[in-house]
């Protein structure tokens, strides 16, 4: 544990050593709560459904812009050979890492908390759909981290990494979508909602921004967050062969 | 303290160390020379666990790299060719992140700081930004995070690599000084590297050993001859200038140096006949 917690405050650090922490908070606040404004106080609707609606499709972009140098950075500049030499399981240094990228989401996403303040100043908001939303939100972005840390590790160069974890979150964002899965099930007969209910992503956080905590959402965003994981460090200790 | 067995390791249909053996002892130190591409780094990876080898078995202080690949890499202190440096971090906040990853804390986490920070020259240094050291100073950075946790073997993968001579004499010093309480590998393809620092070799061209012992041993057995190395050029002339006091004259040095030996000896590997051996 206090090997992951090094690693951890190494990563954790890094964010805030470059420049990309500071335009990553600026620009997904901005783009965030700006978006949610304007519908807001035309609508006059004291939610915040429209604020969570909009996550899935804008962390596409942002959570892979976090992952990215995860492992490509390592490998650009030697350190990885460092970390796979210290005396720790490759496990540990992965979770540290991905753990100091959570943390470090988790830190923007302290910062749209004004936004639910907000709302309840001005209206009588369902505070446990908000507090279901936010859950959403940690979750959805704990599974694309997974996926950006994975796609990170495949590559040796930051853009690809970036690419390909946003890619890999798109497919799951698009398998979710009922006109993706239609067109699947046009092709294959019954394999598009078999994809859909398996790993598609929006119909497990769209109950959860409605404000129900299933199990099974819960288990969805949790086990794929463990697949995607457990694939890294496969992919870890299988570099050495 | 290692010993490599038979090792075989391919990437793709390369082969980049063939049926590789060798052994360190307790307190050695080992030179391991060849030309760029030659497997020097590979057979160094596979020692300090970062690849596993195909084919054969590698120990260090008894533990096999494969088993138990934690307890191998606790021993080790290693300098990779490209030295790994995180370059957000200044030099302090570097060594103490080295430390704590390798399980250091407390009094005993900055004994070993200042401890490296003293042997490594780095005093000067420590609050500036990895990005912003020069060549030298980095390598000097990279050998500091390798000792942080004091460990009883060194592994180092060129260390002299793009240095200037004094840095170099430096950096061979601080070698010379650990030598007695480690055993320690380094690589290096600049040959003169090697006479200053040790006499035990391990010569290895295209993925496999051509030699394996003494400087002096090797050179006899493959060039003939008595050959005389800079390192003993005083002492003989010493010895020789006491023996007969006032009549020499002139000293003329041999010139069959270890450039002669490793040109020797990687033709006949290429030739195919077989390995020099004198330990």
């Amino acid at each position: 544990m206090s090997n992951v917690l090094t690693i951890f405050r190494r990563e954790f650090a890094a964010y805030f050593n470059s420049p990309i922490a500071y335009i990553f908070i600026i620009v997904f606040l901005a783009l965030n709560c700006g978006l949610f404004m304007t519908p807001f106080f035309l609508t006059g609707q004291a939610d915040m459904r429209d604020f969570f609606a909009n996550l899935p499709l804008f962390l596409i972009f942002f959570i892979p812009a976090l992952t990215m140098r995860l492992w490509a950075e390592d490998k650009r500049s030697g350190t990885f050979e460092l970390l796979m030499t210290l005396p720790m399981r490759s496990a540990e240094v992965m979770l540290g890492k991905y753990f100091a990228a959570v943390a470090f989401y988790l830190v923007a996403l302290a910062g749209t908390l004004p936004v639910p303040i907000m709302v309840n100043v001005l209206g009588n908001p369902d505070g446990g759909a908000i507090c279901a939303g936010y859950l959403g939100a940690v979750l959805l972005g704990a599974l694309y981290m997974a996926v950006g840390v994975f796609t990170s590790g495949l590559m040796r160069d930051q853009i690809s990494a970036f690419i390909l974890g946003m890619v890999g979150c798109f497919v799951l964002f698009l398998l979710g979508m009922p006109a993706v899965a239609s067109t699947i099930d046009g092709w294959f007969g019954g394999f598009g909602a078999f994809l859909q209910n398996a790993f598609g992503l929006m119909p497990h956080f769209a109950s959860l921004t409605r404000g129900v905590i299933e199990p099974a959402d819960l288990a969805y965003f949790l086990g794929l967050t463990t697949v995607f994981l457990v694939l890294n460090n496969l992919w870890l200790e299988g570099r050495k062969y | 303290m290692i010993e490599v067995r038979d090792v075989t390791k391919r990437f793709g249909t390369t082969v980049a160390l063939d049926a590789v053996s060798f052994r360190l002892g307790e307190g050695e130190i080992l030179g391991f020379l060849g030309p760029n591409g030659a497997g020097k780094s590979t057979a160094m990876k596979i020692i300090t666990t970062f690849l596993a080898p195909d084919e054969g078995t590698v120990t260090v202080a008894g533990i096999d790299v494969l088993e138990q690949p934690l307890a191998v890499r606790g021993r080790i202190g290693y300098l990779p060719e490209n030295v790994p440096l995180y370059v957000d971090m200044n030099v302090h906040e570097y060594l103490e992140f080295v430390g704590r990853a390798r399980g250091l804390q407390g009094p005993r986490l900055k004994e070993r700081l200042d401890w490296c920070i003293e042997a490594c020259a780095l005093a000067g240094e420590l609050k500036k930004p990895i990005v912003e050291l020069s060549k030298g100073y980095r390598q000097r950075t990279g050998l500091a995070q390798a000792l942080i946790h004091d460990p009883d073997i060194l592994i180092l993968d060129e260390p002299t690599s793009g240095l200037d001579p004094l840095q170099i004499l430096g950096i061979r010093d601080l070698i010379r000084s650990l030598a007695s309480k480690k055993s320690i590998i380094f690589s290096t393809h600049i040959l003169q590297e090697v006479p200053p620092v040790t006499d035990r070799v391990v010569i290895i061209n295209e993925g496999r050993i051509v030699a394996d012992g003494r400087i002096g041993d090797l050179a006899r057995q493959t060039l003939g001859g008595d050959p005389l190395f800079e390192r003993d050029v005083d002492a003989a002339a010493t010895t020789l200038a006491r023996g007969r006091a006032g009549e020499l004259v002139e000293l003329h040095k041999s010139r069959i140096a270890l450039e002669d030996l490793f040109i020797a000896l990687t033709k006949r590997s290429a030739a195919g006949r077989g390995v020099a051996r004198h330990v």
